[in-house]
């Protein structure tokens, strides 16, 4: 099935939730710029970089909550709160307090769009404490770009046996960074 | 890393991870299905339960059974991160007002003294050695169900968990439980549901952060 680019949020996550790739890519590059600007409006204090810390880490945390969304509803509400949730914690970890009305959202208007100018460098060091073959994967597929299939055919696994690995090394991910926090 | 880079390394990731409602599906049966085999194995059941089922006594199961469905919506509802469900919590207050003013009535006309009786027998200390216990299974289903949530508040969720476990845990009790006067079970098993609503709520920031 392809999706047209003025497909809603929620067709795309609902594509997504079906395993199609595709739709959930342009999901993710549409809805990053809406966090981006949310994260900059509340974390100015945090600079551009940390801001960019924070948006992936946004990111990590929708892609393995993100069967949460109950499909017949909007996909924005959900978003929103999934944000807030991770933002508040974000500032937290660096010692700012700050309260987030949900509500404010609404009016947040996304980052301009330059196009991801910042190397971020806790996702890098996170990824340094996988294990070195479960770090590979990761690399592999986000930096150079390959294929699961690519990257198995290299190590000698099967797509299927990458795609495990690769879900597993975002879950600690998820983890390491929730770990950094405390 | 770029951001780029990580919707790229995302977007790679096709597994799906199963919903609560898929967890819950899997897990809540079966742990309720133990605590009431272990009721009958090792408790027994009260040997006039029938007749006990088909008396007033009923609400000591029917009650902690409503509530552990009610319970049960409450805690769906809190692990999606956009709800503040509502109507799930004016369910559960309702149910939980309506104990509280059966327990006072019965004060009313039993009086302080009429209170003591009732808890002077030594089903009071099975009582609470039972319901926890029975409990235990059914509340690490829950919270295991929840974690695949993405509750905003997680003592809240872990509370509504324990709510959960605890009237789940009270309503297979009380198959075994032969004491039916209303200021035993109500004072009895509202304590012991409150136990379960306190572990879920210190286990809930643990076990359900994200």
């Amino acid at each position: 099935m392809t999706l047209s680019a003025e497909a809603s949020w929620e067709d795309l996550m609902r594509a997504a939730n079906r395993g199609e790739q595709q739709p959930y890519v342009q999901l993710l590059r549409e809805i990053t710029p809406v966090v981006r600007g949310i994260v900059r409006a509340r974390g100015s204090a945090l600079g551009n970089e940390g801001c960019e810390d924070v948006v992936q880490d946004v990111l990590l945390t929708i892609h393995l909550k993100r069967q949460s969304w109950r499909e017949d509803a909007p996909l924005r509400p959900w978003l929103y709160a999934v944000t807030r949730h991770k933002v508040v914690d974000a500032f937290r970890a660096r010692g700012q307090r700050i309260d987030l009305p949900v509500d404010d959202f609404i009016e947040v208007l996304a980052a301009p769009a330059d196009p991801d100018p910042f190397e971020t460098q806790d996702m890098d060091r996170v990824i340094d404490r996988l294990d070195p073959r479960a770090a590979q994967i990761v690399r592999a597929i986000g930096v150079d770009g390959e294929t699961a299939a690519d990257t198995g055919a290299r190590l000698g696994m099967s797509e299927g046996a990458v795609r495990v690995a690769l879900h597993r090394a975002l879950k600690s991910l998820a983890q390491l960074r929730e770990r950094m926090i405390e | 890393m770029k951001t780029e880079d990580l919707i790229a390394a995302l977007s790679a990731d096709t597994t799906s991870q199963p919903t609560m409602g898929a967890r819950l599906l899997r897990t809540m049966p079966v742990a309720v299905l133990v605590a009431l085999v272990a009721v009958v194995a090792l408790w027994k059941v009260r040997p006039d339960l029938a007749a006990a089922l088909a008396s007033p006594a009923l609400i000591k199961t029917a009650m902690p059974a409503v509530l552990a469905l009610a319970a049960l919506w409450l805690a769906r509802g809190l692990s999606r991160p956009e709800s503040r469900a509502r109507a799930q919590w004016a369910v559960v207050l309702v149910l939980l007002a309506g104990c509280a003013v059966a327990l006072v009535q019965g004060l009313m006309l039993g009086g302080m003294s009429g209170l003591m009786t009732a808890l002077d027998t030594p089903n009071l200390l099975t009582c609470f050695l039972s319901i926890p216990v029975l409990s235990a299974l059914p509340l690490a289903a829950v919270l295991w169900s929840m974690n695949s949530g993405a509750p905003s508040n997680p003592r809240l969720a872990g509370a509504a968990a324990g709510l959960l476990a605890g009237a789940a845990g009270t309503a297979v009790y009380s198959l075994h439980c032969p004491e039916d006067a209303l200021l035993f079970f109500a004072p009895a098993y509202g304590m012991n549901v409150l136990i379960m609503v306190g572990a879920g709520t210190l286990l809930g920031p643990r076990w359900l952060r994200w």
